[in-house]
């Protein structure tokens, strides 16, 4: 027990600054990601026993990470088609709202249109432009090919270039 | 422009964050009631589509005419995905709105809450 620890420890050390802003740009929220990130570690250290080792560590705390994020996103999107409100609608109010903002308008209007993509295409947007991980990366993390993924990077780009003039993408 | 430092945290966040994260190992896991009451949630909540799926199928084999907003592929589509998963799956995978989902089950008065509620674990 005491080397899981160990492990989760370093677990910890090393991911959670990293994919606390891959949550954060995921779910527009401080709050939220806080909740979530918590969650992500608790998952993280409920399934840290039957971890063999097929994955890198690095991949598989990623992937639990993206699919706890992916499914968060996900019934927050349920619930609020159950309320009849629009979920679109509630991103871009906490990233009007977000108390820990300080970019540019640009900036906020690429948060507002980073908000509204798809779940998939914001993630592996997110991934790619502010992560910075590169596609081999993304793939083994998420399991999708390789030309999916620069298919949906292409779309989700060409989605925000059309809210933002200003953004100049350059991958 | 630049793309980062755009959003920040408040003072000594991750400080905090990391102390707290590495608690996890110590606090005792129980199951929440939610998540104990999570299977018998998402078992009642497939009896209640089922139900409701086939009374609707019934009463449409009724009808001379479909309408228009509820095809038989439609249905069919529906009848396949008797358990909250499978709805929250039809969302994100198909043409399906949520919105069509909720419509069709909100039509039936189902309680909706139960699809809401119902957790899904991930195994890793």
């Amino acid at each position: 027990m005491k080397e899981l620890e160990q492990v989760f420890n370093g677990i910890v050390k090393e991911y959670s600054e990293r994919l606390y802003w891959h949550v954060r740009r995921m779910v527009a929220s401080h709050e939220d990601a806080d909740d979530l990130l918590q969650e992500i570690f608790l998952k993280i250290w409920t399934a840290l026993p039957s971890f063999r080792g097929e994955a890198q560590l690095y991949t598989w705390v990623w992937r639990i990470a993206t699919n706890e994020t992916l499914n968060h996103l996900r019934k927050e999107r349920v619930r609020a088609a159950l309320r009849m409100q629009s979920i679109d609608a509630e991103m871009e109010r906490r990233v009007e709202g977000d108390p820990y903002f300080n970019g540019t308008e640009a900036q906020r209007e690429l948060m507002k249109g980073l908000a509204k993509l798809p779940e998939k295409q914001r993630q592996v947007f997110v991934m790619r432009w502010w992560d910075e991980l590169s596609y081999e990366e993304i793939s083994a993390i998420t399991g999708t090919s390789v030309g999916a993924l620069k298919a949906s990077y292409h779309i989700a780009q060409e989605k925000l270039k059309l809210n933002l003039s200003t953004l100049e993408v350059s991958k | 422009m630049t793309k980062k430092n755009d959003i920040f945290v408040p003072e000594g966040y991750f400080q905090n964050l990391e102390q707290k994260l590495s608690r996890i190992p110590q606090q005792e896991v129980r199951p929440t009631t939610l998540q104990k009451v999570s299977p018998w949630i998402a078992y009642a909540a497939s009896l209640v589509i089922l139900a409701t799926v086939g009374g609707f199928l019934f009463r449409k084999a009724a009808e001379p005419v479909l309408q228009e907003e509820y095809s038989w592929d439609y249905l069919s589509y529906l009848s396949r995905s008797l358990d909250p998963d499978g709805m929250l799956e039809q969302v994100e995978t198909t043409d399906l709105t949520s919105e069509d989902i909720v419509n069709f089950l909100l039509a039936d008065n189902v309680s909706v809450e139960l699809l809401a509620e119902a957790n899904y674990e991930e195994n890793y």
